[in-house]
């Protein structure tokens, strides 16, 4: 499958073009999940979106490459250890457990963090939840 | 303000049990596993449908406090079918997990051929 989609020059042209911004777009959903519609699982299903892409053009390989299994591996406990580190953290400044108030001086400026490294860290996880899927199915007969 | 009156009226409701017959009769009708497993996600998603639609309010934004908006939809349910949404899709891959391992085993992934494959044996 691999070699008919690599003599494929539209192919993969366009998503060489289209991936940067897919990208880009993912970071847009996941950082202004504050103030829109938006948020770490949708970022990390539209950043880990990219890399599929890359893999259904270039092949598992060479994903592989780009990405390595102990990569994705580790940055799906790191998100989960962000999610649970600052709700460990609020308890330890003296908060309830996820209560982000804790987290700064001013209360609102405490929820903002909060809420962003919560985000960062469903979103790294989702992420790698989806390309260690898509790569675990598609490397099969390799 | 009645429901009925306008034009969508009930129709979504037509639209969410039609779905979920479809995906039920592809589930008990079909022999291959992987469309079993699509039956199955097309059932999932009438599901969705039905929650999501639940929380639209009637000319309410998204519900996000911004100046000049006062009516927002309901967010819970959305929060709902997010996770719901999330355990589709691991539900899926466990599913064509399996699906994998029982094609290393028998040979096949269509129903009947394994039947008669344990039949045998």
């Amino acid at each position: 499958m691999n070699t008919r989609m690599q003599q494929k020059v539209v192919l993969r042209v366009v998503s060489k073009f289209l991936i940067p911004f897919i990208l880009l777009f993912a970071l847009y959903v996941q950082w202004h999940g504050d103030f829109g519609p938006g948020g770490g699982f949708q970022a990390g299903v539209i950043f880990a979106a990219g890399f599929i892409l890359y893999a259904l053009i270039y092949g598992v390989e060479r994903t592989r490459q780009v990405i390595p299994a102990w990569v994705t591996r580790s940055l799906l406990s790191v998100g989960v250890l962000l999610y649970s580190g600052v709700g460990v953290a609020t308890l330890l400044m003296g908060g309830e457990f996820l209560n982000y108030s804790v987290l700064a001086h001013v209360p609102t400026h405490g929820q903002h963090l909060g809420v962003l490294l919560v985000e960062a860290g469903v979103g790294i996880t989702v992420f790698s939840a989806m390309t260690t899927i898509f790569i675990a199915f598609a490397g099969q007969d390799s | 303000m009645t429901v009925t009156s306008d034009f969508p009226g009930l129709l979504i409701y037509w639209v969410v049990i039609v779905l979920m017959m479809i995906g039920f009769y592809i589930v008990i009708s079909q022999n291959n596993m992987v469309k079993k497993i699509v039956g199955l996600n097309v059932f999932q998603v009438s599901v969705f449908l039905l929650y999501i639609t639940m929380g639209k309010v009637k000319g309410g934004t998204a519900p996000i406090l911004a100046d000049g908006f006062e009516v927002y939809s309901n967010p819970l349910p959305h929060v709902l079918i997010l996770t719901a949404i999330v355990v589709g899709v691991a539900t899926t891959s466990l599913g064509l997990a399996l699906v994998v391992r029982i094609m290393d085993s028998y040979g096949t992934i269509e129903d009947d051929e394994i039947q008669a494959l344990e039949d045998d044996t």
